[in-house]
C-alpha cells in the first residue's frame, strides 16, 4: 500500500513524459492538458491501491491510456478494421537502399535520419492508428519492455509484438513519405 | 544471405527493443561483427529508434504542472 501523502512527490517526476505521451495520444494540446490532469487525479485517488515497491511509471500509464481510450479517443475500436497493408519488413532502410547504389546508400540514410525534422516524426507517429499508435509510443517513446506493454494496454505479448511490428513499418512508410517531400535524398533517386 | 542473417534479422526488433536473453544477444553481436550488410541494416534501424524519441520529446509547459498541481491540492483539501 502507497501512502496518499506520498503521492505528488513520488509521481509528479512523470508529468513531463506523460504529457508528451498525452499529446501524441489526444494529438492536441487542449486535449492532452486535460487527460494528463484527469489522470493525476485518478492516479492520486487510487494512490492508496498502488502496491509500494512495484513499477509506478507503468502504473501511471495504465491509467493515462485507458482514460484516453474511454474518453479521448475518436477512432473505431476494432483493430481488424484498420488495414495497413502489406507493408515489407525494414520498409525505409530498404526503400533508401532500392534506390542506391552501396556507396552511396550510407549517406543517403544519414540524410534521411538527419533531415526529417520534429514535425515530421510527430505527424508520423499521429498518423498511425491508435491500436498501433499506442504500442509504437510505449516502446519507442517510453522505452516500456514488451511485457509492461502488455499489461499497460491489458493485451497478451504476442498482440503486443504483432501490433508493434505493423506499427513500426507504418511509421517508416510515413517517414518516408515526409523524406520524399521534403527532398532528402540526393538527385539520383528524388524521381522514382 | 546465410541462415545466420535469416536469424539475425528474424530478431532485429527483439535485440534492439533489449528483448533477447543473454546468449541469444551475443550470437547476434557476434554475426554482426562478421556481416557488414546485416550490421547495416542493425545500425540504421538502431539510430531511426533513437532519431523518433529524440524528436517526439516535448518540453511540458510550466502552466500545465501548475494546473495538475492546483487539481491535486483542491482534491487533497475536499478529502480533509
Amino acid at each position: 500500500m502507497a501512502d496518499q501523502a506520498d503521492f505528488e512527490r513520488d509521481a509528479m517526476q512523470y508529468a513531463p513524459q506523460l504529457y508528451t505521451a498525452a499529446l501524441r495520444m489526444a494529438r492536441n494540446p487542449a486535449d492532452a492538458e486535460d487527460l494528463v490532469q484527469e489522470t493525476f487525479l485518478k492516479a492520486y485517488r487510487a494512490y492508496h491501491t498502488f502496491q509500494a515497491g512495484t513499477n509506478l511509471k507503468a502504473w501511471l500509464y495504465r491509467i493515462l491510456t485507458n482514460t484516453y481510450i474511454n474518453k479521448y479517443r475518436k477512432e473505431s475500436r476494432r483493430p481488424s478494421e484498420v488495414d495497413l497493408g502489406e507493408l515489407e519488413d525494414m520498409y525505409l532502410y530498404r526503400r533508401i537502399g532500392s534506390e542506391h547504389s552501396a556507396a552511396s546508400a550510407r549517406s543517403a540514410e544519414d540524410a534521411v535520419l538527419e533531415g526529417l525534422v520534429e514535425a515530421d516524426v510527430k505527424k508520423a507517429v499521429e498518423s498511425l492508428p491508435e491500436v498501433f499508435r499506442l504500442p509504437v509510443l510505449l516502446a519507442d517513446l517510453e522505452g516500456f519492455s514488451y511485457k509492461e506493454i502488455a499489461e499497460i494496454l491489458d493485451i497478451p505479448i504476442g498482440t503486443v509484438m504483432s501490433r508493434l511490428h505493423r506499427g513500426r513499418k507504418a511509421l517508416q512508410k510515413a517517414l518516408w513519405e515526409f523524406a520524399q517531400r521534403r527532398g532528402l535524398l540526393p538527385d539520383e533517386v528524388a524521381d522514382e | 544471405m546465410s541462415d545466420r542473417c535469416d536469424e539475425a534479422l528474424a530478431n532485429l526488433y527483439l535485440y534492439l527493443d533489449s528483448e533477447l536473453d543473454r546468449v541469444s544477444s551475443d550470437r547476434i553481436r557476434a554475426h554482426l561483427a562478421d556481416c557488414p550488410p546485416c550490421d547495416g541494416v542493425f545500425r540504421f534501424e538502431h539510430r531511426l529508434k533513437i532519431v523518433v524519441r529524440e524528436r517526439l520529446r516535448e518540453e511540458v509547459p510550466p502552466h500545465v504542472i501548475a494546473k495538475i498541481r492546483a487539481a491535486l491540492e483542491t482534491a487533497h483539501e475536499t478529502e480533509i
